[in-house]
Order: C-alpha cells, then sequence, then structure tokens
C-alpha cells in the first residue's frame, strides 16, 4: 500500500518535470534548427598553418591536416582557403608582429572571421620526446587575439591534440563541446567471427576489443562512454546481451534469459536499459532498472517488436515492429503505454536511431528493393531520404551534436562504415581495412 | 492520474512477479565470452544477479564539458594524454576452442547427412523440399535417439543486422515446429539465430541469397 502511494507521488513528480523539460527541450531545438537550415551562415575561418618548431617534416602538417578535417566537419565554420583569396601566409608568429597584423588585416577585409595558426615541435631529439603544440585563435570582428591553447604529449597523441584543439574552436563558438574526440564503435570480420573494434571518429586509431572468436554484435555505448553494450553468444549456443568495460576489457554478462536477446540500448541517465528478447515467446520489448534489476515487459503482441531508440529525454522509445506485416517504426512512452505507429511510407522501415537533439529519427528504409537511410520527425511531419543507389545501408547512429549519421553500407561491394551530414550531404568513407565492418555506434561527447 | 497509477501499478506487480519466479530465481548467469572474461565476469556479474541478470555499473554521465578549459590569451600547458582508455586485447584462447568445436560439429552433422532447409525471401515457411529434408533428418534423429540438435536460423545480406535476427529465429522455429511435428522429441531441439552475420556465401547475387537464407542443423558436440 505504502508502495502505491509513493508510485502515485512518484508519477506526479514526472508529470510536473515533464512539463519543465518540455519548455527547455523547445529551447535547444529552436537553437539547432538555425545550426542546420540551409541558409545558416557557418562561421568562415581559414587555417594560417601549423608550423614546425623543430622535430620531424610532418609534425606540423599533420596536425594542420588533422585540424582543417575537424574544422570542415564541425559543419560550424566554412573552411576558406586563405591562398586562393591572395593570403599568404608565412611567418605570422605569434600574431602580434608587424608582418602578423598585415595578414590579420587582409583575412578581415576578405570577410574570413576566425584564422587559427600554431606552432608544433618536439622536445628533444629522441624520438619519443614529448610534442609541443601552440595553437592561436584571432576573430576579426572584435580584432584581437582571442586566446589560445598549449598542449604538450606522447608523439602518439599529435591527431589528439589538433582534435582537442577544434573541439575548442567550436566550444568557443557554439558552446557545445564539438566532436572531434568521439569514437565509434562497430563490428569487423575476422574470419568467419565477428569481432567489437572502436576507432576515432575520422576512421583512425582503431583497436579491437573482443577476440572470442564467435560473434559479437551491434554495440552501444553507455552514456559515460566506458563501457559497450552489445549482443553475444555463449558458446555459440545462447544468446545473451553482454557488456565490457573500454579500459579495462573487463566483459560480463547482463542478460541472460534464454532466446533472443538483441538491441540493448541504455537511457540517457543510464538509469534504464531497452531491449529486446525472446524469452517468452517472440521477440517482445523489455525495460530493465539498471538499479533494482526489476524488468518490465513494454510490449504484448504476437509479431516482433525490436530495436528501441530512447528519446534525448528519456521518456519515449521509437523501435520496429511488424505487428502490421513487414517492419515499421512506432513511438510509445517509456513504460510502454500510448504505442502510435510512425511510418507509414513503404513497407520495410526499421533500426530506428533517435536524435540526441530530439528533432529527427534516422532509420533504414526500402524503396526500389535498396535499403537506404532516411529520416523522420518525431511527429511523422516531415520525412526526407538521405542516400541512394544501391546496397544495403544499415544502423545509423547519430553524433552527439545531431548534425551527423555514420552508418554501414554496401554501396562499394562489402560493407564498410561512412558518415554523412543529417541533411544528406557530404558522405565520407571512414573504413577501408578488411572484408566487414558495420553496425557502427557514435560514442556520446566527453 | 488514475490511469497512471493503475500502469505503474501492475509494472510493479509484474516485475515483482517476475522476480519471484521460482524458476528464474535459480538461473544463475554465465560468461559471455566464457574466455579470459569469464573472471571479469564473475567478478562483476553473478553475485547479486536476478533471473538471469547481471550486474549494472553506474553509466550516467558524471561531468559534462570533456575537459574543455576554453581559449586563454596566456595558456598555461595542457598534457594531453591518450583519451579514452583502451584495454590491449589478448588473443583468447577461446577463439581456438571454438574454432576446434565448430569443426567437430560440422563432422558429426556431415557424418550424419543432416540437410539444410531452404526459405523464400523475407519468409519463414517451410517449402515442399523444406519438408522433405526435414523428414530425412527427422528419420535420422529418431534412429539416433541420443543426440541433440541446434537448430541454426540464417538470412541473406538483405535488410537490417536487428530485423534479420528475428527472421532468423523465426525460420530456426519453424524448423523446430516440424520436426517435433515429425515425432523428434522437443527437448532435444534447440534453436538460435545468426541472424545475416554467418552467411554461408558471400557474393551480392541471388544465386547466393538463397544459400544464405536457410535453417542449417548442427549436431551438438557439448550441451
Amino acid at each position: 500500500m505504502t508502495q502505491l502511494k509513493l508510485v502515485s507521488i512518484w508519477s506526479g513528480g514526472v508529470l510536473l518535470l515533464a512539463g519543465i523539460v518540455g519548455i527547455l527541450e523547445s529551447g535547444a531545438a529552436d537553437v539547432f534548427l538555425e545550426a542546420t537550415r540551409p541558409d545558416f551562415q557557418k562561421i568562415s575561418l581559414g587555417v594560417v598553418g601549423i608550423q614546425n618548431g623543430g622535430g620531424p617534416d610532418w609534425l606540423g602538417g599533420r596536425i594542420e591536416e588533422v585540424l582543417k578535417k575537424d574544422v570542415k566537419r564541425s559543419l560550424v565554420f566554412d573552411l576558406v582557403d586563405l591562398p586562393s583569396l591572395g593570403i599568404q601566409t608565412p611567418g605570422i608568429g605569434n600574431g602580434t608582429g608587424n608582418g602578423s597584423k598585415v595578414i590579420l588585416r587582409q583575412a578581415a577585409e576578405k570577410g574570413v572571421s576566425v584564422l587559427v595558426w600554431g606552432k608544433a615541435g618536439m622536445k628533444g631529439l629522441d624520438k619519443d620526446a614529448d610534442v609541443n603544440m601552440e595553437g592561436f585563435v584571432y576573430d576579426s570582428g572584435s580584432d584581437e587575439l582571442v586566446g589560445g591553447k598549449r598542449y604538450v604529449g606522447s608523439p602518439s597523441v599529435v591527431r589528439l591534440m589538433a582534435h582537442r584543439f577544434a573541439d575548442e574552436l567550436v566550444f568557443r563558438y557554439t558552446g557545445e563541446p564539438g566532436i572531434a574526440r568521439t569514437k565509434i564503435a562497430y563490428v569487423a570480420e575476422q574470419g568467419s567471427a565477428r569481432e567489437l573494434f572502436v576507432m576515432d571518429y575520422d576512421g583512425y586509431d582503431t583497436r579491437q576489443l573482443t577476440a572470442d572468436g564467435f560473434l559479437n554484435l551491434m554495440p552501444q555505448w553507455s552514456p559515460d562512454r566506458r563501457f559497450l553494450i552489445f549482443t553475444a553468444y555463449r558458446n555459440r549456443n545462447t544468446q545473451d546481451i553482454d557488456m565490457i568495460e573500454l579500459a579495462t576489457g573487463k566483459r560480463w554478462t547482463v542478460i541472460s534469459l534464454g532466446g533472443l536477446n538483441i538491441t540493448p540500448a541504455l537511457s540517457p541517465d543510464g538509469n534504464f536499459l531497452a531491449f529486446a528478447s525472446s524469452h517468452e515467446g517472440n521477440s517482445e520489448l523489455y525495460r530493465l532498472d539498471t538499479r533494482t534489476k526489476a524488468i518490465q515487459r513494454l510490449t504484448v503482441n504476437p509479431s516482433g517488436d525490436l530495436s528501441p531508440s530512447w528519446s534525448p529525454n528519456g521518456r519515449e522509445l521509437v523501435f520496429v515492429s511488424d505487428r502490421g506485416g513487414g517492419p515499421q517504426l512506432f513511438l510509445m512512452s517509456s513504460d510502454g503505454s500510448n504505442v502510435r505507429r510512425l511510418t507509414f511510407e513503404g513497407d520495410y522501415n526499421a533500426a530506428p536511431a533517435w536524435s540526441p537533439r530530439g528533432n529527427w529519427i534516422a532509420y533504414v528504409c526500402r524503396t526500389n528493393k535498396e535499403y537506404k537511410l532516411c529520416v523522420i520527425s518525431p511527429d511523422g511531419q516531415k520525412r526526407m531520404q538521405l542516400t541512394t543507389g544501391p546496397g544495403v545501408d544499415d544502423s545509423p547512429s547519430w553524433s552527439p551534436d545531431g548534425r551527423h549519421l555514420v552508418f554501414s553500407s554496401t554501396s562499394d561491394g562489402k560493407s564498410q562504415i561512412y558518415m554523412i551530414d543529417a541533411d544528406g550531404k557530404g558522405i565520407e568513407r571512414l573504413t577501408f581495412q578488411g572484408t566487414h565492418n558495420s553496425a557502427p555506434s557514435w560514442s556520446p561527447a566527453s | 492520474m488514475s490511469k497512471t497509477l493503475s500502469i505503474c501499478g501492475l509494472a510493479l506487480a509484474m516485475s515483482v512477479a517476475l522476480l519471484g519466479m521460482p524458476g528464474c530465481s535459480k538461473k544463475s548467469v554465465q560468461s559471455g565470452g566464457d574466455s579470459q572474461s569469464t573472471q571479469g565476469m564473475s567478478k562483476g556479474g553473478a553475485d547479486g544477479s536476478k533471473s538471469g541478470v547481471g550486474n549494472f555499473p553506474d553509466t550516467g554521465v558524471q561531468s559534462e564539458g570533456g575537459g574543455l578549459r576554453g581559449l586563454d590569451k596566456n595558456p598555461s600547458e595542457e598534457r594531453v594524454g591518450s583519451g579514452t582508455m583502451l584495454a590491449k586485447v589478448d588473443p583468447s584462447s577461446s577463439a581456438g576452442r571454438q574454432m576446434d568445436e565448430m569443426r567437430a560439429e560440422q563432422a558429426a552433422s556431415a557424418a550424419a547427412g543432416l540437410r539444410d532447409v531452404f526459405f523464400a525471401y523475407d519468409s519463414w515457411t517451410i517449402s515442399e523440399d523444406g519438408r522433405q529434408a526435414l523428414t530425412r533428418n527427422g528419420d535420422w534423429m529418431k534412429s539416433n535417439p541420443s543426440t541433440l540438435v541446434k537448430v541454426e536460423g540464417h538470412c541473406d545480406e538483405r535488410g537490417t543486422s536487428a530485423y534479420n535476427l528475428v527472421l532468423g529465429e523465426k525460420r530456426a522455429k519453424a524448423v523446430r515446429n516440424y520436426l517435433v511435428e515429425l515425432g523428434v522429441g522437443a527437448n532435444r531441439l534447440s534453436v538460435v539465430s545468426y541472424g545475416k552475420e554467418r552467411p554461408s556465401c558471400n557474393e551480392h547475387e541471388e544465386s547466393c541469397y538463397q544459400q544464405n537464407r536457410r535453417g542449417h542443423l548442427v549436431v551438438k558436440t557439448r550441451k
């Protein structure tokens, strides 16, 4: 009785909270719409260069190349080519000399809002000596040296220095942490096995996480980026849901109910795990309270229900059900109530992923017998197809800033991993090695 | 309000019922990787697990901002570490053992002459050819009553990984159900879906897809 009373107070609190969250969210959505509108004015940014200040010849150039690609991918900046504007860029130094003043004035006259330059070198002659990097930022609007960064680290983290500096630039101009230091977890084939790997968001620095010689499938990140949760097979016979800790490689089983146990998804606050399981017959959705370990069944239906994805506020789930024949997307409250169908176009819509901004749901749509990426607004009013052409696209996963998707595609033959802007532009292939790379999952921002 | 209350109450009752189920509470969690990970698993998972649920760490976000300190006119030196720490993976003995076991299973299944059952696109209905194959498989199982058989459900590469796992399970269950109809004991049959993750043929064409849409029977060499 006491429990029931508590529940009623609790749900009242949730309703009240829901109102507040709703208001806050609509504000955030407006900001996002502004930043992704077709006429959104990107901030023009020129990278003067990262000079070598002692050390191997490649050092400055490497950092500059990584930084420029990060700046471009941020979609916050428009990377301008300074030489093509007639701005010659050697010897800017620390930006305070007379020669550098000329460069800065020229750039401002050509409409370049932000100029970035820097210097990188090694602290000693030893090849393991620390690398130093300095980066400076000049804002032509306020005609001032905004500031800079000084990094030091081993030669193995040179790319990370560039990523970190890029994220500082995004942070400076948007207040968001940027995505240059995010990672992508994925599945790669090794012989007949499929193992989990993690790479940087730009496809570099791949690391293997599992090596059990069988199938490890569809990894998803924990909100704190410390763990992956995924589907695995015990002795090839029993399907479980496992977790692995990235820092230690420690791995254990979290769901072992018998039957099919797939598509795990942790809620944004980490307090709930939604997943599909067939341990009571056919594939149904369940919600586990990760603190009490109580399991709540969310769907009751003779058809297959799977692939839950949380709304950013954790109050709703989008999922796949073939209750109408073919697979379609449905929405429901995270307690299983208020189920309604979201997709009506086409006879195959699956693998939904709710944008961290909340305003789009990406999914796989079948058109002309090909499996392509689509996005739909949660109210079903807006729908867009992002990819075209032959091949099977699968497993869309959003960048934490909601401006990109990563997905797998067989459009080049074997399944490989690609990045695409949320408006369907700027497709970039990320994996080139191996016979099969799939099921990418983009980490939250750090 | 009263509706919310009753839904919550029902949910509460359901979870209590689930936790209280005698069959469930006995089931302990075992390792997923059954390899070097076994240790980590038993340490982290087995104690305090309920109903086949292992331990959950707190995965909520502790801090925001990602360590960005902002630009500074007089920046002090920041040391850049390797970012997210990633453990080095040990090539485990598990991979070799799984390979050996798979070879043993394949040999036993080939010796038994067990036949695959093939399915139409997006379908888990057993065809006339499939019924003939299963009649032979069923006869073999009845004349070898001590054997255990695993029915694997497989799919072609079209469609999503997740939905194909569900489809593969439907195929495996259709095969199992037909064998049970033929008089094979249900307790001798287990089902597992591999979706499109273990294709027998890797080309992007229908002749290949056809071979991959299958129910594959394997003689189990270990429980």
